[in-house]
């Protein structure tokens, strides 16, 4: 039992070495808007393979990544940014 | 009718002439005003990198219209930008079902001046006036 308790104890104490707040930039700067042809912010969202970036990584709250996430694609279609890096132009 | 609030991003083959560009673009501003719509803003970027090739090309004009217009001719709109066969790409996108065109150029206003206030309250003011024009 007593045991048991330790193990919970360390469990409790590394996950906090990990935990870190990150805070939403969208939420922090109410003058920032998310627009589709805004790439240059949007660049900083997605990897370099072209993928969009997961809240979890970028620290952005949902709201603000359900719209982060049409703009880049509205952006992909319109070829402003890249669907992957493979199509990317060689020259 | 009641003006919506739309914007077109579209991008145009790289072969084009200004002449024809501007020409393309005049004729979209017309169907807008011929229709009671009023267009807002009219920005020709320069010629771009595309991000991928699109029909061959690797580079392109994209041109922004800002407008309102009333809903039955969006139809038109994007009939026209198909039919045009030096458009490679085009996006529509409705702002809102408000149009007024005062209060969204003086937020575009203070924005490009460095304003820092009330982009988000801007263009819940109703547009009456401009809607029956």
């Amino acid at each position: 039992m007593t045991q048991q308790d330790y193990k919970n104890n360390t469990a409790v104490r590394k996950r906090r070495v990990y935990m870190r707040k990150k805070i939403c930039r969208f939420c922090a700067d109410k003058k920032l808007h998310i627009d589709y042809k805004d790439v240059k912010t949007l660049r900083y969202f997605i990897s370099e393979r072209g993928k969009i970036l997961s809240a979890r990584i970028t620290g952005v709250c949902a709201k603000h990544q359900r719209r982060l996430t049409s703009a880049i694609k509205y952006a992909r279609h319109m070829a402003l940014l890249p669907f992957t890096s493979s199509h990317a132009l060689s020259d | 009718m009641q003006l919506k609030h739309y914007e077109t991003l579209y991008l145009m083959h790289p072969g084009m002439s200004e002449d024809d560009r501007s020409a393309f673009t005049k004729r979209l501003q017309d169907i807008i005003t011929q229709s009671g719509g009023q267009v807002v803003l009219c920005d020709p970027w320069p010629l771009q990198r595309l991000a991928y090739k699109v029909q061959r090309q690797t580079q392109g004009y994209y041109v922004l219209l800002e407008y309102g217009a009333p809903a039955n001719i969006i139809a038109d709109i994007t009939r026209e930008l198909r039919l045009n066969d030096q458009v490679l790409k085009f996006l529509t996108i409705k702002h809102g079902d408000k149009f007024d065109a005062e209060a969204i150029l003086k937020a575009k206003q203070a924005a490009s001046t460095g304003g820092v206030e009330q982009l988000e309250t801007a263009p819940e003011i109703t547009a009456t006036e401009e809607a029956q024009s």
